[in-house]
């Protein structure tokens, strides 16, 4: 489904991934772990287009993306779902706006109730029934997470990307996410990324794992083979180490 | 010492036009968006007219109402002191102002209120991604967020500036009055205005107020690093705005004395 | 309706006295640390080179192009009436006394002023601010004042630099766009323009950079709400500094010979 093979990409003049290569196949969980500023959400904002590689193949369901101009490039973001690292959600817009926005966007005549009864059934599968007329301001951290999935899945996107789905948030908060993560994915098999801080939550949800330190791949496999991985930055991570490289 | 002095110049003007370049595509973009409405929000332009206009109405008002009485008042003071003829004040002072002082005086004042706050509000989006939110929806961002800012501040930047007009005029008229007793009827002579004169203020409304929130709308696409940064881009938002305005007003003066003033 | 109108009115005025109540009791106590005068001078120095030295080139491109703006409007006396002794004269006049100091007292607002809200602004957001106070340095007195001080210094200097450079940029817009000579506008010049002239600008900018350091400070240390408070914050504090220096200039323009 997506497959990258030697990404290089910099930002401001500092290399940010290096020889990036990655196989994802259609259906798949993966999560992406490792140590702050590794790359993680620059790597997973490159797979949809939003940062260009200097080097490297990346395609993406057939089509080469980095090849494309940007206004072409929204042809291949339709097939994706976005839940951004701060939520990213609009402040000029309330919550309903907020979550039909990318379908008013793709189905540009879609009549105005249907619109809203796809929002409001969202809303309602993440449990916000009743938070329509908001603000994101007036939002708690846990709401405006929900709220930001609830965006990122309107659309049924075959690949769905979570980046920090549960970043700051209380145990059980943490759980609810994951349930409902776990309930979207069956409902329409999508792909998913998801990146997160949270190593046994996040395991529990995932079927792979790419561990990415300094912009480098160190660990790409089934997750249940982490620990027996020998690379001493993942050894030392997984195992929450004082000492080592890190 | 002088070559250091030469060569900071010197680097700021190369970065300089860098950016202008920069700044160029994006300009052209948006005069592509004017004309390719692509489902633009609906009532975005008098939204963003309401935000410009209102706001911006008491602050025009004071600082133009005062600065007409302080140029007033040191003309007076120099011809006073030379012929003692104050009736030529009246409609010098008028055709002045339309054609050279209100327009870059407003834009001035403009692009330091104007860009500040696009750069502010767009610099805020960029840095909590909600710019990218936009790009993964399909939704051109320069289309999307600059494109009504420039067609509302071209549309107010003229209207302030005629309102501008009245208040500068209305308030020289008065120091003349009270300070140096020019009548009312000798200062309100407006012949001496040309078409020209019209031609040359009214162009430089159009074009400040459109490259207002071209420049800040760039320097606020092109923030990065949290709250540190949407300072930055604010800082640098006046900044160039407000140094494009005193170039492209000083470069439409020169074209306008060349061509429809020469002479009259 | 006619209430909330008047409600939005009453906050407006409410809102307006609470910053210039802000501002004045910072000029409080921005003065109390400077008599006696205890204040940190590395940091003053600190200050000084940036506001000064950074601002070199955009001071010396914003006056270059006023000097020729302000020939431009002259030229067009100058075909009517013939005068062309009078550009250098006009010219000089204009520039120390009014266009000067204001212009770059507005570019100077610009570039330092909202440079210093953003840096003061980031410094309460990252609770840098809370942790002088909890290590007992007074954040007035450390941070404040010496570019408070910097601010009217560098300003003062800047204006000498821009009247310069001013005069220069008339002088060649002069002959190219209105065939004035440099010979007669030096000429018309120096005979014309007094030390008065310069003072009476200079004086201005001296003022005008107190109340860009009063107002740029002042809503730099009373952020509030992260990112977008500090946005705000220079936006306030750029139209702040606008109006204080318009104003001020108003009365500075009466008082002063």
């Amino acid at each position: 489904m997506i497959h990258c093979d030697g990404l290089c990409l910099q930002l401001t003049h500092r290399p940010v991934l290096a020889d990036v290569t990655w196989h994802i196949e259609a259906g798949s969980v993966w999560g992406i772990i490792g140590p702050p500023a590794s790359g993680k959400s620059v790597l997973a904002k490159t797979l949809c287009g939003l940062f260009t590689p200097r080097q490297g193949r990346l395609i993406v369901d057939g089509v080469d993306l980095p090849g494309l101009p940007e206004p072409d490039r929204v042809r291949v973001r339709r097939k994706m779902g976005m839940l951004f690292q701060n939520n990213a959600l609009f402040d000029f817009l309330r919550v309903l706006e907020n979550v039909a926005f990318p379908l008013a966007r793709q189905n540009p005549k879609m009549p105005q109730d249907e619109l809203v009864a796809r929002a409001q059934e969202r809303l309602r599968a993440v449990g916000l029934s009743g938070s329509e007329e908001k603000w994101p301001s007036e939002l708690s951290g846990g709401m405006k997470k929900r709220v930001g999935i609830a965006r990122a899945t309107i659309c049924n996107a075959p690949v769905l990307i979570y980046d920090e789905p549960t970043a700051g948030l209380d145990p059980v908060t943490t759980s609810k996410i994951y349930d409902l993560l776990t309930g979207l994915r069956q409902k329409h098999a999508s792909t998913v990324i998801a990146i997160s801080s949270d190593i046994p939550a996040l395991r529990h949800f995932v079927d792979h794992i790419l561990f990415l330190h300094q912009g480098r791949i160190r660990y790409c496999g089934p997750e249940s083979g982490l620990e027996a991985c020998e690379d001493p930055v993942v050894y030392q991570f997984v195992r929450g180490q004082t000492e080592g490289p890190l | 010492m002088i070559s250091n002095f030469f060569a900071s110049v010197g680097a700021f003007v190369l970065g300089m036009v860098e950016a202008f370049f920069q700044a160029l595509s994006i300009a052209g973009r948006t005069f592509r968006g004017v004309f390719h409405p692509k489902g633009r929000a609906r009532g975005e332009v008098l939204h963003q007219m309401y935000q410009i206009g209102n706001r911006s109405l008491l602050f025009v008002t004071v600082t133009l109402g005062a600065l007409g009485m302080v140029l007033v008042f040191q003309v007076c003071l120099q011809i006073n002191k030379i012929t003692g003829d104050q009736s030529q004040v009246g409609p010098e002072f008028i055709r002045g102002m339309v054609h050279a002082f209100v327009p870059i005086l407003t834009a001035m004042m403009l692009a330091t209120r104007v860009g500040a706050g696009i750069a502010a509000e767009i610099g805020s989006m960029t840095v909590t991604e909600q710019v990218d939110a936009l790009r993964m929806t399909g939704v051109d961002p320069v289309d999307y967020l600059i494109v009504p800012r420039f067609l509302a501040s071209m549309i107010m930047t003229l209207v302030l500036g005629i309102y501008a007009t009245v208040i500068v005029v209305l308030a020289g008229a008065l120091m003349a009055h009270t300070a140096f007793d020019v009548n009312y009827n000798v200062f309100f002579v407006f012949e001496k205005i040309t078409w020209g004169d019209l031609g040359v203020g009214l162009t430089k409304l159009v074009v400040h107020g459109g490259a207002i929130p071209i420049v800040s709308g760039y320097c606020g696409l092109s923030t990065t690093g949290g709250s540190e940064g949407v300072g930055t881009a604010t800082t640098r938002a006046v900044i160039n705005s407000s140094l494009t305005v005193i170039i492209l007003d000083f470069v439409i003066s020169a074209i306008g004395l060349m061509t429809v003033q020469s002479g009259t | 309706m006619a209430g909330n109108f008047f409600a939005a009115v009453g906050a407006s005025v409410l809102n307006l006295c609470a910053e210039v109540g802000g501002i004045l009791t910072l000029l409080f106590r921005v003065l109390i640390c400077l008599l006696p005068p205890r204040f940190d001078l590395d940091e003053t120095w600190r200050n000084l080179h940036k506001m000064g030295v950074r601002s070199v080139p955009i001071i010396v491109l914003t006056a270059f192009f006023t000097g020729g703006i302000m020939v431009i409007q002259a030229a067009v006396f100058v075909k009517k009436f013939g005068a062309t002794s009078l550009v250098g004269w006009g010219a000089g006049y204009a520039v120390f006394r009014e266009i000067g100091p204001m212009l770059l007292g507005l570019m100077f607002s610009g570039r330092v002023g909202s440079n210093n809200t953003a840096e003061l602004g980031t410094m309460v957001v990252t609770e840098q601010i809370d942790g002088l106070r909890a290590l007992s340095i007074d954040p007035v007195r450390y941070l404040i004042v010496p570019r408070v001080l910097s601010m009217i210094v560098m300003l003062f200097l800047l204006t000498i630099l821009g009247d310069v450079v001013a005069i220069v940029g008339a002088a060649l817009f002069g002959t190219v766009l209105a065939d004035v000579s440099l010979a007669s506008f030096w000429v018309s010049f120096s005979q014309n323009v007094h030390v008065a002239d310069v003072t009476h600008g200079l004086i201005k900018a001296a003022v005008f950079g107190f109340i860009v350091a009063l107002t740029s400070c002042h809503f730099g240390i009373t952020v509030k709400g992260g990112a977008v408070g500090v946005g705000r914050a220079v936006n306030n504090a750029v139209v702040a500094a606008a109006l204080g220096i318009v104003l001020s200039d108003y009365l500075l323009t009466y008082a002063l010979p």
